[in-house]
């Protein structure tokens, strides 16, 4: 597949603290999700991606613009839609007037076919009920389908979104999880999460990403078949076990690396970060 | 068993007080720390602390009144009052500004206590602040020159300014939940310190003007400690009543209730009401009387000391600079000649303090013979001031005729003065009312100006380019001639060996 | 499931579309506009000036200057607080550029603020009344220092709502200023006094600078200079306000 969002060697320092360290990458059409821990860099590459921060060190383009340059930033930013991970409002206006000040904002002049615009991802936001209410007034899963409406909004070709599903009930999930794979439809998306099972309900391609550095590069089922073997039951919490806890069963759901004869369990995706995570760590700690 | 059961729940009840005390107290500490190292305190502390630095040494030309030093500082600490102020209102704002008080409303802390620990964090400010005061005015008490007493109540001014300020930012913040109420408040009182300064006794000595924090006076004349009769005490005791009021208020805003709180801002209240009345009543007669009497009779309070074979007298505070000021009369009386050389002077420190410190009243000249002036400062422009005066009493016979010397004898006059002192010519410069060494110009004194011509000043600028050495001598031969009435600049030079001046004397 | 027909209305606007966006923008970004704080500024300015008209006292001309004077500050601190953007994260980036979206902004107070000095001048009787023209330049210096000092903040912080440091800054340089400011550069001199327009020449300087430091603020920076002042990681969930 053609790569829309290509990276190579973005580095980025803040005070004495890396945030981003030479990471490259190659993303295609559909949902690819991000994982790691706080602190591992997620956020600043989501922003250098969105253009809101520009790196110190590498390069980048999107759907074939260059932002280093003001008119391929241009470009980008007019085929971009970004979900920061702390979204802000004017509180007082509504939902519609909020995502139609972005699509203002998008470069959409045409009144008409703009307020057909902002109505039709409000709509399928499932905000058209309320899109007359002033934000202060929505809740907190409301007020984050804004601002998904908001980074929809235009058809953006490339779309960033930084920990979407944080604060949202499961119902609520399951709707941003509808919402998201069908935005990957066409699109490329990029989603910044802890939640490994929305990476494996929703995502093609995954990246796992530690101390600023991409650590896993793969398929959903690649980062599961990591942990292939490694994951076994027992009856006591086993101490050569990585992570290890009790399971609703009774006995105990074990990953590392496993005794001869261990009574081994199915892995998931889970288990796969978590060991990436540990082999990570161990690299750093070399 | 009853006893348990009574003791029980007292019990409880003290531990959750005395709980809340103590996190309230915790919380204080914490909100201190942030606030003391917040920039724009730690920048108005700069400005304060390098302006302390900058302006003591030079303050009163080195021979500081402490009655004086005490309040040196007040107007700077504005600054850092506004800075608090500014401050503290933000750090009160905070928890709704970051929206953390839908979560802090419901913690063990009531907010009425939250509000509280914010007017205790301002506690070490102010003591920062008080440590600042004390150090300039240490600074100046220390001096070798300095003279006088301070007063207590002029020394908590400033910290207790800076109370202020930051209780008016607490209150300010429950009051008006806007970040810009603050700024804004602090436009206002800007303004205040300008129109307050526009008019520093616009209405008396006392009266409304005392009710802003930091009282300037238009005068820039030492008095003695006895006579300045500023209402320091009450000041402060108004002030401080004012920012426990205004802290409690803050308190009572921020839902605090019950009958203690009631009656200490009831306290907080009279406390500002009796500093704020009692400072305002009109001076006292006896304080006025005494003014009057310091300034037409000061030999009734002063103290005289012999040196040499002048008498020096001095209002009690003064007495240890007559030293200084006998070294003058002795530089100039042993560059005159005739029986100038040994002529016993009166030195007598004079003060016009009847109109208190709301203006500048020039001195009248005494027509005593051999009588000479001097004031309550001291250093700087003040010692050839004196020096010239002494001159002028050696040459013209007192002070009164002195005001009127316009012949040659001037030439004398300011070469008497001038030559002994370290820097003669920029000693002429600054006794000068223009600081110019060229062309006429009117000269100080501790009481009327004398006035030399430009030909004078051109003899007395060469007098002073050639050795003492050389000079000295011919004043001394020529000494009856030189200060004989009438004889002219022209014939002046002549007799100490310099070129004439072109122009003829003329007085202006 | 994207809606089929839809039109990539976005992409019909390239140059010349920039007039079209402000057009469209002038009334959102009005309504989006912090105007409660320029709004208690301004009015706060007009107060001080009309006290001594409702009182019926005349102040000298020296204080009718220290008046319009602090009126002028009050106003400047309003404005500090133009450039609070409590969307600012989510609007980051847009196509439409920083510089427009300030000019925006500006458009929509400029009016306003000439008319608030207008209503200031015409409040201070005409004999007391300074020159009006060396104050407007004052006036003008002043408040484009505080846009100016917003945009920095915007451009040197990634915070939604700089203005009260902005004012707090503005405030410091107000008190600070006159007292440390050598004799040669003064700038805040009375009526009548000969320095009155050397003052003005100074006056007219710190307007050029302001403008300059606010021209410099306004773009966003393609790269990461030396000058690169965000020293705070943005990153993490613990700290989204990053202020």
């Amino acid at each position: 597949m053609i790569p829309t969002v290509s990276a190579s060697g973005l580095s980025l320092r803040y005070g004495r603290a890396q945030a981003l360290d030479d990471v490259s990458l190659r993303l295609t059409q559909g949902v690819t999700g991000l994982l790691g821990p706080n602190g591992a860099g997620k956020t600043t590459l989501l922003r250098v991606l969105a253009t809101a921060v520009p790196a110190d060190r590498g390069a980048f383009t999107v759907l074939g613009h260059d932002p280093a340059a003001p008119a391929g930033r241009q470009e980008l930013r007019r085929g971009l839609g970004y979900l920061p991970q702390t979204p802000g409002f004017h509180p007082d206006f509504t939902a519609f007037e909020f995502v139609d000040y972005v699509a203002i904002l998008k470069e959409l002049t045409d009144r008409t076919a703009r307020h057909r615009e902002v109505r039709r991802v409000l709509d399928q936001v499932d905000l058209a009920e309320v899109r007359g209410k002033r934000i202060k007034k929505l809740s907190g899963g409301m007020r984050q389908r804004v601002a998904l409406a908001a980074a929809l909004v235009g058809d953006p070709g490339f779309l960033v979104l930084d920990e979407p599903t944080v604060g949202l009930d499961p119902e609520q999930r399951m709707r941003f999880r509808e919402l998201i794979a069908q935005a990957g439809e066409g699109r490329t998306v990029l989603l910044s999460t802890h939640q490994t099972e929305d990476v494996a309900m929703l995502c093609h391609r995954v990246l796992v990403m530690a101390g600023g550095r991409i650590r896993f590069d793969g398929t959903p089922a690649e980062l599961t078949a990591r942990a292939a073997g490694r994951v076994w039951s027992s009856t006591e919490r086993d101490p050569a076990a990585k992570a290890g806890w009790r399971t609703g069963t009774g006995s105990f759901r074990n990953v590392g690396s496993p005794p001869d004869g261990a009574d081994l369990l199915e892995p998931t995706l889970e288990d796969g970060y978590l060991l990436t995570l540990d082999g990570a760590d161990a690299e750093v700690a070399a | 068993m009853t006893a348990v059961l009574d003791e029980t729940p007292v019990a409880t009840h003290g531990t959750g007080r005395r709980s809340s005390w103590s996190a309230a107290l915790a919380l204080a500490l914490f909100e201190a720390r942030r606030l003391l190292l917040s920039l724009p305190v730690l920048l108005a502390f700069a400005v304060y602390v390098a302006w302390i630095v900058w302006q003591t040494p030079d303050f009163e030309d080195g021979y500081p009144a402490l009655q004086d030093a005490d309040r040196a500082g007040q107007s700077t600490l504005l600054l850092v009052g506004l800075a608090v102020l500014v401050c503290v209102n933000q750090a009160v704002l905070r928890a709704k500004r970051r929206d953390t008080e839908r979560h802090f409303a419901v913690l063990v802390l009531p907010g009425p206590w939250r509000t509280g620990a914010h007017a205790l964090s301002l506690v070490p400010v102010v003591v920062l602040t008080a440590v600042c005061t004390l150090a300039q005015f240490g600074w100046s008490a220390l001096r070798s020159g300095a003279v006088g007493s301070g007063s207590p109540g002029e020394l908590l001014v400033g910290p207790l300014t800076v109370l202020l300020f930051g209780a008016l930012g607490v209150l300010l913040a429950r009051l008006v939940a806007s970040p810009i109420a603050a700024p804004l408040i602090t436009v206002v009182l800007i303004l205040m310190f300008f129109v307050a300064g526009g008019f520093p006794a616009g209405d008396g000595e006392r009266g409304l003007r005392w009710l802003t924090p930091v009282v300037t006076e238009a005068s820039s004349q030492t008095l003695p400690a006895s006579l300045l009769d500023r209402p320091a005490a009450w000041h402060a005791l108004y002030l401080a009543g004012l920012a426990l009021t205004l802290a409690l208020l803050a308190v009572l805003a921020g839902g605090g209730r019950g009958w203690m709180l009631t009656a200490a801002t009831a306290g907080a209240v009279a406390l500002a009401v009796t500093g704020g009345v009692l400072q305002c009543a009109p001076v006292g007669a006896d304080t006025r009387a005494a003014r009057e009497r310091a300034s037409v009779s000061p030999e009734k309070l002063q103290t005289c000391v012999r040196h040499g074979s002048s008498t020096y007298c001095a209002f009690p505070d003064w007495t240890a600079r007559t030293d200084s000021w006998a070294d003058v009369v002795h530089d100039v009386q042993s560059s005159a000649g005739g029986t100038a050389r040994t002529q016993p002077l009166l030195v007598r420190q004079r003060i016009d303090a009847r109109y208190g410190l709301t203006a500048d009243a020039a001195i009248e000249p005494s027509s005593t013979p051999h009588q000479v002036t001097v004031g309550t400062a001291w250093g700087g422009n003040r010692v050839p001031e004196f020096s010239a005066a002494v001159a002028a009493v050696l040459v013209a016979g007192d002070e009164k005729a002195a005001g009127s010397l316009c012949d040659g004898r001037m030439v004398t006059v300011m070469w008497l003065a001038l030559n002994r002192l370290p820097h003669p010519m920029t000693s002429l410069r600054n006794v000068r009312l223009d600081d110019s060494v060229t062309g006429s110009a009117i000269v100080l004194s501790p009481t009327n100006p004398m006035s030399m011509t430009a030909g004078q000043t051109d003899v007395v600028r060469e007098l002073l380019g050639r050795p003492a050495g050389e000079i000295t001598p011919r004043v001394r031969a020529h000494w009856a001639e030189l200060t004989a009435p009438k004889v002219t600049t022209a014939h002046v030079a002549e007799l100490l060996g310099v070129a004439a001046p072109k122009a003829a004397d003329k007085c202006e | 499931m994207r809606v089929s027909g839809q039109v990539r209305v976005g992409g019909q606007v390239r140059v010349g579309g920039q007039v079209r966006v402000a057009r469209e923008l002038l009334l959102p970004a009005g309504r989006a506009l912090p105007w409660r704080s320029p709004a208690a500024g301004a009015g706060l300015g007009l107060l001080i000036l009309a006290v001594p008209r409702l009182t019926d006292t005349e102040p000298a001309p020296w204080l009718a200057l220290v008046l319009l004077r602090c009126a002028i500050l009050a106003h400047a601190v309003g404005l500090a607080f133009l450039m609070d953007d409590p969307a600012r994260h989510t609007t980051a980036t847009v196509p439409t550029r920083r510089a427009l979206r300030t000019a925006v902004r500006l458009a929509l107070i400029t009016p306003v603020t000439a008319l608030w000095w207008t209503a200031a001048l015409l409040l201070v009787p005409s004999h007391i009344r300074p020159p009006t023209g060396d104050l407007t330049l004052e006036a003008a210096a002043v408040c484009v220092l505080a846009l100016a000092a917003g945009a920095a903040a915007v451009r040197l912080t990634d915070a939604p709502a700089p203005g009260v440091s902005v004012a707090a800054a503005l405030l410091f340089t107000a008190v600070v200023a006159p007292l440390l400011l050598p004799d040669q550069w003064a700038l805040f001199v009375p009526p009548g006094d000969q320095r009155w327009g050397v003052a003005h020449e100074r006056w007219a300087g710190v307007l050029a600078g302001a403008v300059v430091l606010w021209g410099i603020c306004l773009p966003e920076p393609l790269r990461r200079g030396p000058g690169a002042l965000r020293l705070r990681s943005p990153c993490g969930t613990s700290d989204p306000s990053r202020t």
